[in-house]
């Protein structure tokens, strides 16, 4: 008589294996191995499938808080076309730095750009002065430009870490959002000092209103608590800084399509 | 979302639209979670399981088959990450959940439950579990999708990225070492 070893009777329990019908008559006939089939279907019987803790209709969007400042880059696998339209979306954490890391170096270029052209054109000056005072006044607009360009992106970027504070859950976890922070609080001091540069005084107030916030945000615990959140929250709503970011990007994207309709101005008030 | 509208959706978030990925994201979280947590035992690690394994799917969206099915696709890379996740946790608490599983499987005679202990099943599970941890995360994974999600062997290899003789004996390396944690409740029950 053939026996069957305890792997093929494994997978007889599990409706796999080849010769199941012999198996089956087997075990009516032989004691030994329908005591050890017995012994196995016994013991995985007590293996009930667990529990699973609920997740509620929203679950699927709090895994999407989660994790869509932390998409990485896509992997090549589709046209070049499909990359290049993906590129320019800037949904993710890594194009965001990228982002970031090229605007602040074409600002710097530009800044440099402009000097360099300035010091040039200052001997010629005497004999040509309309023509080099001309072209200084189209380096000063690119520049102005540029920077209107960087800090309006760069502020948007701020009131969607912002906003995630505003609405994270009363306690748990803001090492995504404080990634965020911590990147934009080095790209926002730049930007403050080309601000003060530049003369952009209202800009520089509202960059250096941010900067407080986001050092908050980002020497808090990863994991932290609601009465520190609730903290961090109520500065936020004190300095009322959702409302002047957003304002100060809506005038700079105003003066970006307008060039010339304001120029610096004094810093934005609290209203409440 | 209907099929042509889920395969849109779907070639959408291939060339990098996160907003098309971010439905896909909503609409698979639960079952991942599902399956997570029956391959970690763990709510903590499932939710990081949850989150490693879309911001993979994204990652490799470039890979995948648009005629393949995005689910089973999705179920695999789970899977993977759980295995990855176990296999990690393994390696930093090796020493100390050897000590805790020794404890929890090889009671001595006189400390195992009373028939009428045994008769809770959260005793039970408490062993099971226990049981269940002392695996390795290969088996854990190859048992998991066998017992709790009804996976045939070839499907367990596809899905594991295994042969077919590893991803059976993978299974049943995990029911010979139940089979021994569990011996001293089934001659209880006996």
């Amino acid at each position: 008589m053939k026996h069957y070893s305890e792997d093929e009777l494994t997978l007889y329990y599990y409706g796999e294996g080849r010769h199941r019908a012999n198996i089956e008559r087997h075990l009516d006939e032989c004691a030994a191995c329908a005591a050890c089939y017995r012994e196995i279907a016994g013991t995985l019987a007590m293996i009930a499938t667990p529990d699973v803790p609920e997740r509620g209709d929203q679950y699927g969007l709090e895994v999407w808080q989660r994790i869509r400042h932390r998409l990485p880059e896509q992997e090549p696998g589709f046209g070049w076309f499909g990359r290049f339209a993906g590129f320019d979306r800037f949904t993710g954490f890594n194009r965001f730095v990228g982002f970031a890391a090229a605007a602040a170096v074409l600002m710097l270029a530009a800044f440099i750009a402009g000097r360099t052209s300035r010091d040039a054109a200052a001997p010629t000056a005497v004999g040509g002065a309309p023509t080099a005072a001309a072209a200084d006044r189209d380096n000063a607009a690119a520049r102005q430009r540029i920077l209107l360009t960087s800090v309006a992106d760069h502020l948007d970027r701020s009131e969607r870490v912002l906003t995630d504070i505003m609405n994270a859950p009363d306690s748990g976890d803001i090492s995504s959002a404080q990634g965020w922070a911590d990147d934009l609080l080095s790209t926002s001091r730049l930007y403050r000092q080309d601000a003060i540069e530049a003369g952009e005084q209202s800009v520089a107030t509202v960059l250096d209103d941010l900067e407080r916030s986001l050092i908050e945000i980002v020497h808090s615990p990863s994991r932290i608590s609601a009465a520190d959140l609730e903290q961090i929250r109520r500065r936020i709503d004190a300095a009322a800084l959702l409302f002047k970011v957003r304002v100060m990007s809506d005038e700079l994207r105003n003066r970006e399509t307008h060039p010339g309709t304001a120029g610096p101005r004094a810093p934005i008030q609290k209203t409440s | 979302m209907d099929a042509t509208e889920s395969a849109a959706v779907l070639a959408r978030a291939r060339q990098g639209d996160s907003e098309a990925f971010r439905a896909l994201v909503e609409r698979h979280s639960r079952s991942v979670f599902r399956l997570a947590f029956r391959m970690t035992g763990n709510e903590q690690d499932a939710e990081d399981v949850v989150q490693e394994s879309f911001l993979r799917a994204y990652k490799q969206l470039g890979r995948f088959e648009s005629r393949a099915n995005f689910g089973t696709w999705l179920y695999r890379i789970v899977s993977n990450c759980s295995v990855d996740l176990m296999r990690a946790k393994q390696a930093r608490h090796d020493q100390t959940r050897a000590e805790s599983l020794d404890e929890a499987i090889e009671l001595p005679a006189n400390d195992l439950p009373t028939p009428e202990r045994l008769a809770q099943s959260a005793e039970i599970q408490r062993r099971v579990q226990g049981a269940l941890e002392a695996l390795s995360p290969l088996e854990r994974a190859a048992f998991t999708l066998r017992h709790y999600e009804g996976r045939s062997i070839d499907e367990i290899s596809r899905t594991l990225g295994l042969g077919t003789s590893a991803a059976k004996h993978s299974v049943f390396r995990a029911v010979k070492k139940l089979r021994a944690a569990l011996a001293p409740l089934r001659s209880q029950e006996s």
